[in-house]
């Protein structure tokens, strides 16, 4: 990454405080990034997903089967997947020590955050897309 | 060898942060529950997938999963992962504020780490309520 990071830290001045090579960490960047569009979508996506609860099949699929709660909650999923497995892969680095174990623990969260992914746009297809 | 020894004698020492020492306090307990609503909303979003999948189906697929969003367990469920975004989402918007070098002091990080706790729960309560008034 050579693009300049925008941010600056409070104590040692532009960008020192993300990372030795003054190149700005990817990766808390890419999280920042993320997380500026989970913003709207994670509180649009609230309010639909409190929605869900209690609902019959028919009430749920009325819920979800509307334009843009649909759009709304598939970027939802996506992005958010998206941010979790770079997240999930922070809190396993911290704390899977074990060389192999922590090799096989990444591999397991990236595939199981593709699935995760992968069915919630699955779902909501089914269920929003014209018929 | 001096990998094999290395590891031992690393995995003898004690890691920081030494939760178990330090005195708790508010910033610390916001940072971890920051990682535990994100780890818990990975959960969320795997039982929400299923749930998704099986109104999309339908039918016998619908009713095995149905109690993942009714009865008691599936709204307590849905309320915890609707409190989980907005925690993870002001915990957030917290560490946002701290990459421009605000609120970084003792009384800000203080007053930040109040909001997070009081105004996660405050959506939560206001989200229900509108939502109840609509329905």
């Amino acid at each position: 990454m050579t693009v300049a990071t925008r941010f600056k830290s409070g104590r040692t001045g532009p960008g020192d405080a993300y990372v030795t090579d003054h190149s700005g960490s990817p990766h808390a960047r890419f999280m920042r990034l993320t997380s500026y569009a989970l913003v709207p979508l994670g509180m649009l996506s609230a309010w639909w997903i409190l929605g869900l609860a209690g609902k019959s099949l028919e009430g749920v699929r009325a819920e979800i089967g509307r334009p843009i709660p649909a759009l709304m909650l598939l970027a939802f999923g996506v992005i958010g997947m998206i941010h979790a497995r770079r997240g999930m892969d922070d809190i396993i680095e911290d704390y899977v020590h074990d060389k192999a174990l922590k090799a096989q623990a990444i591999v397991a969260n990236t595939w199981a955050s593709r699935v995760i992914a992968a069915i919630w746009v699955f779902a909501i297809l089914l269920i929003a897309a014209p018929k | 060898m001096a990998d094999a020894d290395t590891d031992r004698l690393a995995a003898r020492r004690p890691l920081s942060p030494h939760l178990t020492v330090f005195k708790p306090i508010l910033t610390m307990m916001m940072s971890i529950a920051h990682r535990i609503t994100g780890a818990g909303l990975y959960v969320g979003m795997a039982l929400l997938a299923l749930f998704l999948l099986g109104a999309a189906i339908g039918g016998g697929a619908f009713s095995a999963v149905s109690w993942i969003a009714s009865g008691f367990i599936g709204n307590v469920l849905v309320l915890m992962v609707v409190w989980a975004i907005f925690h993870h989402l002001l915990g957030g918007v917290r560490h946002a504020l701290w990459d421009r070098g605000l609120y970084m002091d003792a009384k800000g990080r203080e007053l930040l780490a109040q909001g997070t706790l009081v105004g996660g729960v405050l959506l939560t309560l206001l989200v229900f309520i509108f939502k109840t008034l609509a329905s």
